[in-house]
Formats: C-alpha cells, sequence, structure tokens
C-alpha cells in the first residue's frame, strides 16, 4: 500500500513537472517565432525576468565548485557524496542558464558568437567563456554519475567503466573548476559593477557580494535537496553529520555576506548622488523594497543566518531545511533587486544635474511561462537523477569503491 | 562498379538541372543598365515614382482642366515650357510630357548610382517655372526665411509637390499651418488662446494672404496666382476680413468675426510635438501599493503563525495552567 | 595509492594559487585598458547650435528615411531642454561617437568597434542582441530591434531613400553619423560637412542650419573654428567616454 502511494506521488510529481515544461516549450516557441516583443522588456528594462533566472540559476550551482574544491583540494574527504550530488545540481543549473540565455538573446542562431569573435575586454565575453569551458567541467566531472545508470552499465559496460575512470581526475578537474567559477560568478556580478552609467551599480563590491551569495545559494540547494530526498525515499541514505557541518558553515557565510551587504548600503546613504541615491531608495522604500527587505534581508540573510548558527536549530532538520530553502530565496531576491534597481532608475543626460525618472518592468505571461518551464525542467532532470542515478546517495560511493576493492582483489588473484 | 549507363543518364540530369537552373538565374539578374535615362528612373526610384504621379508635378499635363484649357486656347507652346520638359520653343520639341525626372535633376551623371543625380535646391531651379510675376521667387526672397539659407524643399514636396508632412495627421490636413506651427512653436504658444485662432483663422490665412478652399481652379489668373511668400502680413491682409472696421471698430469686428467663420476658416491645429518623448517614464518610482505590501505581509504572518503554532498553544496552555502534555 | 597523500594534495595547492595569480595578474591587466583611442588622420565631429534648433525634427525624418528606421526607433531624437529668455530651447541627441565608448568596451562579441576617423561602427551580423551595450550606454543611444521592420518605412521617400540595408531582428541599432554618407562622398572627392551628399543626413536637412558636421583634426573646417569662436558643452562630460558632439548653448542674443 506505502509503495503504491509513493509511486503515484513520484507519478503526480512527473506530471505536474510535465505540464510546466510543455507549457514553457510553448511559450519558447512563441519567443522563438515572434521575437522579443513578446516580452514586457523596453529599451530602458532592456534585462528582466530571464536574466535573473540565468544569474540565479548559475549561482545556485556555485555548490560544485565550492564542494568539489573542498573535497579534493582541502582534502575533505568526507564530503564527497554532497559533492557528488553538488556536481550534478550544476550540471543542471548551467544548463537551465543557458537555456534561459538562448531565449534572452535577440539571435539565439548566433549564440556561438561569443566562443568565436573574442572581445578581451568585455566583462560578458568572459563569462560567457567561463561559462562554455566550466560547462565542460561539469560534464567531465559528472561523466562517473552517468556511469552509474543501470542500463547503461548493462548496455555498454566498457563506455561506462571508461566514464567512472573519468573520476581518477577529479583533483584536476576541481581545480579548473575552482578558477573558472571564481572568474565568472564574480564576474557576473561585475558586469553590473563596471558600468558607469549607472551609478547604483558604479561600485566594485558588488562582484564580492556575487561571489558570496553564490557559494551560500548552491551549498544551501545541495544540501536542502540532499535532505528532502532523504525525506521523500528511505531508499537513499544521507550522512546527516556531512550536511550539518556545511550548514554550519552556510551559516557563517551568510555573517560575512550580511557584513559585506550592510556596509555597501551604507556607503552608498552618505551624499546624494544621482541615479545612486535613488537607486538605494527604490530598495528601501520604493517598489523593491517588500522584495529587499522581506525577502533578501529577513528571510535571505537575517532568519537562516540565525537558525544555521544556532545549534539547536540547526539540528532540528525542519528549521534546517526551511532555513536553506530561505537562503536560496534570498539568493535569487538579492538578483532580481541588484538587476531592476539599476535598470528602474533613468538618469538624463541633459545638461545641469542629472534628473532621476523612473520606469517599471513586470515580466509578461510568455516570461513567466518560459521561466518557470527551465525551472521545472530542472526540477524534472534532478527528480530523475535522483531515482535512476542515485545522485543523493551516501552510500553509492562506498558501494562503489567496495566493488572496486572487489575487482582488484580479483585481478591480483589472478594475476 | 557502377554500370556506365546509370552514369551516363545522372550526367545528362545534371546537365539538364545546371543548364536550367543557370537559365532562371540569369534572367533573374539585372544587369546595371548603361545609361540611366528619363524611363528607368522609376525602375529603382519606384516609390518616389509613384508619389510623383499623383501629384501636381506628375500631372501637370495630364491634369483635365489644365488638358481642356490648353486645348480650347489653341495649344500655346508658351504653356509647355512649364508644363512639359525640355521643350524647345524654336522647334516645338519637348523632352517628356509634363514635369519628369530631368527637369530638375539633369544632367545625369555616367556612374550613376555611384554618384548622387544632381539637384539645384536654390529658388533659381525652382523659379523657372514657379517664378513672378506668375508664382513667387521675388516675394519669397523678402521673405527671413530665403534670408536664413531655406529652399523651396524645407516645406515643399519636390516629389509630390505637395507639402512636406511631419505627423500622419498633417498629411491629411488641406491647410499647411501645421507645418508652421511645427518649427514656429513659440509662435503657438500664444495663439491657440487668441481671438483670431477661436475665429477660425490660421497662419496661412494671414502669412500667406491664402484663403484654403476659396479659389477657384478653373479660372486662369486665379490658379496662376500663388500665395505671396514673404510670409509679410500688410494692410491688405487684415482688410481681407476687417475691411468695414478700418475707420470703425466696435459693432463691425462681430460682423468680420462671422463672415470668417462662413467662409469654411479652418480650425487652428494644436503644435505637432516633435519632442521624443522617452517611454514609460515617470517622475515618482512606482507607488508601493499599501494592500499589496499588507496581503504579502499577511501571507507570511500565516505561514509564520502556522509553523509556531505548537509553541504558542504549548505557551497557552501553561499559562492557563494545564497539565503539560508530555512528548 | 603508493603515494603518499600530502604530497599530491601540497602541489594541488601550488599549482592551484600559482594559476590564480598568473590568471587573475594577466585578466586585470587586460581588461583595464581598453581599445585604443584612434588618433591621426580626420576626426568626425558634429556640432548643434542650440540657439538655432527650434524643434521641428527635420532631423529625425531625415535619418529615419536614410537609414531605413523603423518608426518605433528613433536614432537622433530632440528632446526640450528647457527655457532660454521665455523661448523653449531643444537638444537633438545623435550618438555621442564616444572616444571611450562604454559599448565597445562591453560587446562580447566586439560587434562595436571603433572607425579610425572616430565614428563607433555597428556590425550587424555579429551582433547575437545581448543588449549588454544598450544597458551599458550612458546617453541611451541604442535601441534594440524587438520586431521585425518589414512594413513600408512610412517617412520614404518623402524624407529621403534608404541608403543602407534594414536590420533583421534581434540586433541593437544606433546612429552611424552616415558613414554610408561620408564614405561615398570622400570617395567622390567632396568635403563631409561642406557638400551635402557626403554630410550625414540629419544635418543636411535641418532647415535652420543649426547641426554642422567636420574633421576636427582640420583647425580649418567649420566645426574646428566655430569650436574655436563660441563655447560648447558636451553631454555628461564627467563620465569620461569623450563623446564628438559639441552643444554650443542657446545664449539670449541669438535665441
Amino acid at each position: 500500500m506505502k509503495t503504491r502511494l509513493k509511486i503515484s506521488v513520484w507519478l503526480f510529481w512527473l506530471l505536474g513537472l510535465g505540464l510546466l515544461i510543455l507549457l514553457g516549450l510553448g511559450a519558447g516557441v512563441i519567443v522563438f517565432w515572434k521575437g522579443l516583443s513578446v516580452t514586457h522588456l523596453t529599451d530602458l528594462v532592456p534585462w528582466g525576468l530571464w536574466i535573473t533566472i540565468d544569474l540565479s540559476s548559475i549561482a545556485v550551482s556555485a555548490g560544485a565548485f565550492s564542494l568539489c574544491a573542498a573535497v579534493y583540494l582541502l582534502g575533505l574527504k568526507r564530503y564527497q557524496p554532497v559533492a557528488r550530488t553538488a556536481t550534478f545540481i550544476g550540471l543542471i543549473g548551467y544548463t537551465m542558464a543557458l537555456l534561459t540565455l538562448l531565449m534572452d538573446i535577440g539571435r539565439p542562431d548566433r549564440f556561438w558568437h561569443a566562443v568565436v569573435y573574442w572581445n578581451k575586454h568585455s566583462l560578458l565575453w568572459e563569462v560567457t567563456m567561463c561559462i562554455t569551458l566550466y560547462l565542460t567541467v561539469l560534464l567531465l566531472e559528472s561523466l562517473p554519475i552517468f556511469a552509474q545508470f543501470e542500463w547503461l552499465k548493462k548496455r555498454w559496460p566498457k563506455l561506462a567503466g571508461w566514464m567512472s575512470r573519468i573520476h581518477h581526475y577529479a583533483p584536476y578537474l576541481a581545480v579548473i573548476g575552482l578558477g573558472l567559477s571564481m572568474l565568472h560568478q564574480s564576474s557576473l556580478g561585475a558586469l553590473y559593477g563596471v558600468l558607469k552609467a549607472r551609478p547604483f551599480w558604479f561600485r566594485p563590491d558588488i562582484s564580492v557580494l556575487f561571489i558570496i551569495s553564490a557559494v551560500a545559494g548552491g551549498m544551501s540547494l545541495t544540501v536542502f535537496a540532499s535532505m528532502l530526498v532523504a525525506r521523500l525515499s528511505r531508499r537513499f541514505r544521507v550522512d546527516d553529520t556531512l550536511l550539518e557541518r556545511i550548514s554550519f558553515f552556510i551559516g557563517w557565510t551568510l555573517v560575512l555576506y550580511l557584513y559585506f551587504r550592510f556596509w555597501d548600503a551604507l556607503s552608498m546613504t552618505y551624499t546624494y548622488q544621482p541615479g545612486r541615491t535613488e537607486g538605494l531608495q527604490l530598495l528601501t522604500h520604493g517598489p523593491l523594497s517588500f522584495n529587499f527587505w522581506v525577502g533578501e534581508m529577513m528571510l535571505g540573510v537575517v532568519i537562516p543566518m540565525v537558525l544555521l548558527i544556532n545549534r539547536s536549530t540547526r539540528e532540528n532538520s525542519f528549521w534546517r531545511m526551511l532555513a536553506l530553502l530561505l537562503v536560496v530565496g534570498g539568493v535569487v531576491a538579492y538578483r532580481w533587486d541588484t538587476n531592476l534597481s539599476g535598470l528602474m532608475i533613468v538618469l538624463s543626460y541633459l545638461p545641469g544635474e542629472p534628473v532621476v525618472e523612473y520606469t517599471h518592468y513586470f515580466p509578461s505571461l510568455i516570461e513567466i511561462l518560459s521561466g518557470a518551464g527551465v525551472v521545472a525542467y530542472g526540477l524534472l532532470a534532478f527528480s530523475l537523477g535522483v531515482r535512476y542515478l542515485s545522485v543523493v546517495d551516501h552510500g553509492a560511493e562506498d558501494a562503489e569503491a567496495e566493488e572496486m576493492r572487489k575487482v582488484k582483489k580479483v585481478t591480483a588473484e589472478v594475476a | 562498379m557502377v554500370k556506365p549507363e546509370r552514369l551516363i543518364i545522372a550526367l545528362i540530369f545534371a546537365l539538364l538541372a545546371a543548364g536550367i537552373t543557370l537559365f532562371a538565374v540569369r534572367a533573374q539578374t539585372t544587369e546595371p543598365t548603361s545609361g540611366i535615362s528619363n524611363s528607368n528612373c522609376m525602375a529603382c526610384h519606384s516609390d518616389i515614382a509613384t508619389e510623383w504621379q499623383s501629384g501636381s508635378h506628375g500631372q501637370s499635363l495630364s491634369d483635365p482642366i489644365f488638358a481642356e484649357t490648353w486645348q480650347t486656347q489653341g495649344q500655346p507652346g508658351a504653356c509647355l515650357v512649364c508644363h512639359a520638359t525640355g521643350y524647345d520653343p524654336a522647334t516645338g520639341e519637348r523632352q517628356a510630357e509634363g514635369v519628369v525626372c530631368t527637369a530638375c535633376h539633369s544632367p545625369i551623371p555616367a556612374n550613376h548610382p555611384k554618384e548622387n543625380m544632381p539637384i539645384d535646391k536654390t529658388p533659381d531651379l525652382c523659379g523657372r517655372c514657379h517664378s513672378d510675376p506668375r508664382f513667387i521667387t521675388e516675394n519669397w526672397m523678402l521673405s527671413a526665411h530665403y534670408k536664413r539659407d531655406m529652399t523651396c524643399s524645407v516645406c515643399h514636396d519636390p516629389h509630390g509637390a505637395g507639402m512636406k508632412s511631419v505627423t500622419d495627421a498633417a498629411a491629411a490636413s488641406p491647410d499647411a499651418s501645421d507645418l508652421c506651427a511645427n518649427c514656429h512653436k513659440d509662435a503657438m504658444q500664444n495663439f491657440p488662446t487668441s481671438k483670431h485662432a477661436e475665429a477660425g483663422v490660421t497662419c496661412v490665412n494671414c502669412h500667406l494672404g491664402f484663403n484654403v478652399g476659396k479659389a477657384d481652379v478653373t479660372d486662369f489668373v486665379a490658379s496662376h496666382k500663388a500665395p505671396d511668400h514673404s510670409f509679410i502680413p500688410t494692410l491688405d491682409t487684415c482688410n481681407k476680413c476687417h475691411a468695414s472696421q478700418m475707420h470703425a471698430p466696435g459693432a463691425a469686428m462681430a460682423a468680420a468675426a462671422i463672415a470668417v467663420e462662413e467662409s469654411g476658416g479652418t480650425p487652428t491645429p494644436s503644435p505637432t510635438p516633435v519632442a521624443t518623448p522617452i517611454p514609460l517614464v515617470s517622475n515618482q518610482p512606482v507607488p508601493v501599493s499599501p494592500f499589496g505590501f499588507a496581503g504579502l505581509a499577511g501571507l507570511l504572518g500565516l505561514v509564520g503563525g502556522m509553523v509556531l503554532s505548537p509553541w504558542l498553544e504549548k505557551l497557552y496552555r501553561n499559562f492557563n495552567g494545564k497539565e503539560e502534555r508530555s512528548k | 595509492m603508493s603515494q603518499p597523500k600530502l604530497n599530491r594534495r601540497d602541489f594541488l595547492k601550488v599549482v592551484t594559487v600559482g594559476a590564480a595569480a598568473v590568471g587573475g595578474a594577466q585578466a586585470i591587466r587586460r581588461a583595464a585598458a581598453s581599445e585604443p583611442i584612434p588618433s591621426g588622420g580626420r576626426q568626425w565631429a558634429m556640432v548643434i547650435d542650440q540657439s538655432l534648433c527650434n524643434g521641428c525634427g527635420y532631423c529625425i525624418l531625415a535619418c529615419r528615411a536614410h537609414n531605413d528606421v523603423p518608426p518605433e526607433i528613433t536614432w537622433n531624437p530632440v528632446l526640450e531642454a528647457g527655457q532660454v529668455a521665455g523661448k523653449e530651447t531643444y537638444l537633438p541627441r545623435p550618438c555621442m561617437q564616444c572616444s571611450h565608448a562604454p559599448c565597445v568596451d562591453v560587446c562580447p562579441v566586439k560587434a562595436s568597434t571603433y572607425r579610425p576617423d572616430g565614428i563607433v561602427m555597428m556590425d550587424y551580423d555579429r551582433c547575437i542582441g545581448c543588449r549588454y551595450c544598450e544597458v551599458a550606454c550612458p546617453y541611451g543611444a541604442r535601441s534594440f530591434n524587438w520586431k521585425a521592420f518589414i512594413e513600408p518605412n512610412p517617412v520614404v521617400p518623402e524624407w529621403g531613400q534608404p541608403e543602407v540595408e534594414r536590420r533583421p531582428r534581434g540586433v541593437v541599432e544606433k546612429c552611424t553619423s552616415c558613414y554610408q554618407r561620408i564614405d561615398r562622398g570622400l570617395s567622390l572627392g567632396m568635403t563631409p560637412g561642406v557638400d551635402p551628399d557626403a554630410s550625414p543626413a540629419c544635418v543636411v536637412a535641418c532647415p535652420v542650419n543649426a547641426r554642422l558636421f567636420g574633421d576636427l583634426s582640420d583647425p580649418n573646417s567649420n566645426v574646428s573654428k566655430l569650436l574655436q569662436a563660441r563655447p560648447s558643452y558636451t553631454l555628461r562630460a564627467d563620465l569620461g567616454t569623450g563623446p564628438r558632439v559639441y552643444y554650443l548653448p542657446a545664449v539670449e542674443e541669438y535665441v
């Protein structure tokens, strides 16, 4: 009875995601066919919901590089199973970002131009190249995960074996991944930070904030996903001590983030600068204020920080999961706020002191549907990974190592 | 090994396909014509040709009223000096019927379209036909427009021979006052509330001495008399309406106003906004809806309350002195 | 594993730190300096006299006609710029053709480049439509083609005829100072700014001659002499973009 109930929940979940993906596909087709005029993007706000989803997907994929660096470069071997989950999430996240970007650029057929035509002065070029290269690294790092697929092991055992052996190079991939990730996670923030035309964005610490929030958000998503999967099915075992330690680290990362964010915001309140002061006002008591104070600060940083640093709440799985989910939400909220606060301010360039005017933006239905479709795809990919590739299974590695030892023993005996 | 017969058949097909394609493609590529003459301007400039054909220049010879009048007057050659292109009075030959491209754009450069067609935008060229006493060049030279180096084509479209349109609305209105208002925005600040504007007087009525809808086009003299392009109103202009008040203002003012209204003066157009507005901006950010805030906060309160309810319940029971329930 | 773990870990740490240091230094060095600013040869500049401009908008229409710009996009809008001596003044805003253009720096595919004569060119075949240049431009001079422009252009042929190809949907476009007219005029021996056929359409169309165009590197050109004779300003000079469009402010005696 219980198993039957579980299967139908799984089916229900799949169907729901499938429906969202279908809707998203339909919306995506409309976007490719009719062009970007079906969005509510304008020449004043050319970047909207899709860019937020793109930035957020990359941010929550940051668990991959941080955990892999911890395992292979800092020698914290025991976190390897969590790193495995994080790598898979990272792969999904980056593909989500690519899908969203494909819709967002005006000429999707020219997506390859950045790889062929270089502009070394452009941060966006650097981000594109890093993402392309890092996606390759993630793919290589994920191949051992795909090698666990039972059907693959039966059909093409040699290929599966070859894929598994890539695991040998994991440390080198981790190094490359760390370098690439540190470059582009902060460059995504610097995309905004280098624009002198937008006084609210023009500061050097946006890149620091982006990478810190990415590390916090990426690890949070990984831990949250692991905990959720372990609760949904007894089949997947997780080592709660590992997850609890990572949550502790996330808590202190949030402290660091809050520290930077506090000084970042405070420094902008001193003296009036046209564009910058208004941008801050939009966040503190303008149309973005709810998202900033409640979404970003209270729910996104302060409450999770307290919950994760405090031992009793951290060890309670409900509070921990809630805190981690809130962190991910806060990461998304931060990127939405950063993107819109700069674009909603229209600075006049007429002589005299620049006059500030405001514009507004709310995504259109097509944008929302296609964005939801991409998110649903991510959830579906992760669900399938959990089910068929055991990405959340802290016992899997042990089982694999056991098998390798058995094989070695047999070959040694034969020799 | 491929059979030789199959190869031959394949080759025949290939040659057929290549040949047909070559033929078809050749037929489509237009070799640039070595000589550009009068007739083939339209091959490239079809949109200009369309405008020209429906305008006065294009219909200068074919216009029914002109054609009839010309016939009844015995086809005088003097008319063709303006109503045809390249008319030679000595031989009676003309290059083309009506005012065609080469009437103004000549000589045609050998390497056109690389080199532009020549055009003289000064009143000298337009004045060849549009000259005093029939038309207006001497008056024009008195105007401030001429003194500021403006040409006829600032207001007049030389191809369609109409007035230039700066907005769609202006194209529809028969009165050129829209165009005046477009540059003379400062004058339009006060004029719309004036008594003249209320009476239906427009820029062209006074500054060109021109009453739209009044000229009788079958009248030879009237149809060859262009409005005064000096743009300087004279006493004559005022007297067109206020003659009765010349020495007796007052009651006659009303009569004069009515007379103007009845003659069908057009209403004063509003200044055409050309300054391009930036879309979607305002001076204030989108106001934060207090209800929206309250609603969202309420939802959060709901969630928070549900999460905290076990503890709150316990607190309540403790406060009421009930026994603690063991977990 | 036969090798002791410590050695490999140390090696990896050293490699990481070293690679990061070298990479970081390279990145900073290359990212800091922008493309070299073109110098020498002709340097085109535009001068707009605000005392003369009456906001008629002929320049907008001529530009739209000669460059086949869709009606939703304005390469050169005319903005209201306040009153001087009780009279409204206007400010036409073409692309500033900055010598330190933010749009050139940020384009990921180098679709925006400097020409040696100072014009910032757009390569519509390279542009991927990411709109970063649109976000980066302080003057809002760039417009994205949200729709394909397939209808006939309403200002053609009354205000001019298209001299360049229509842009497809999904690319960003901007004022190009009618480089096509300048280049063709130069090849025919004309002088841009003096000969109408070699000058930008907006300059030619202005009925009150409020716009001038010429070679700033030539001390005897119309623009050089005018800028020497009268005070001028550029827009947002504080940003350091180095615009090449100079405005002569509306002064009471001329207005």
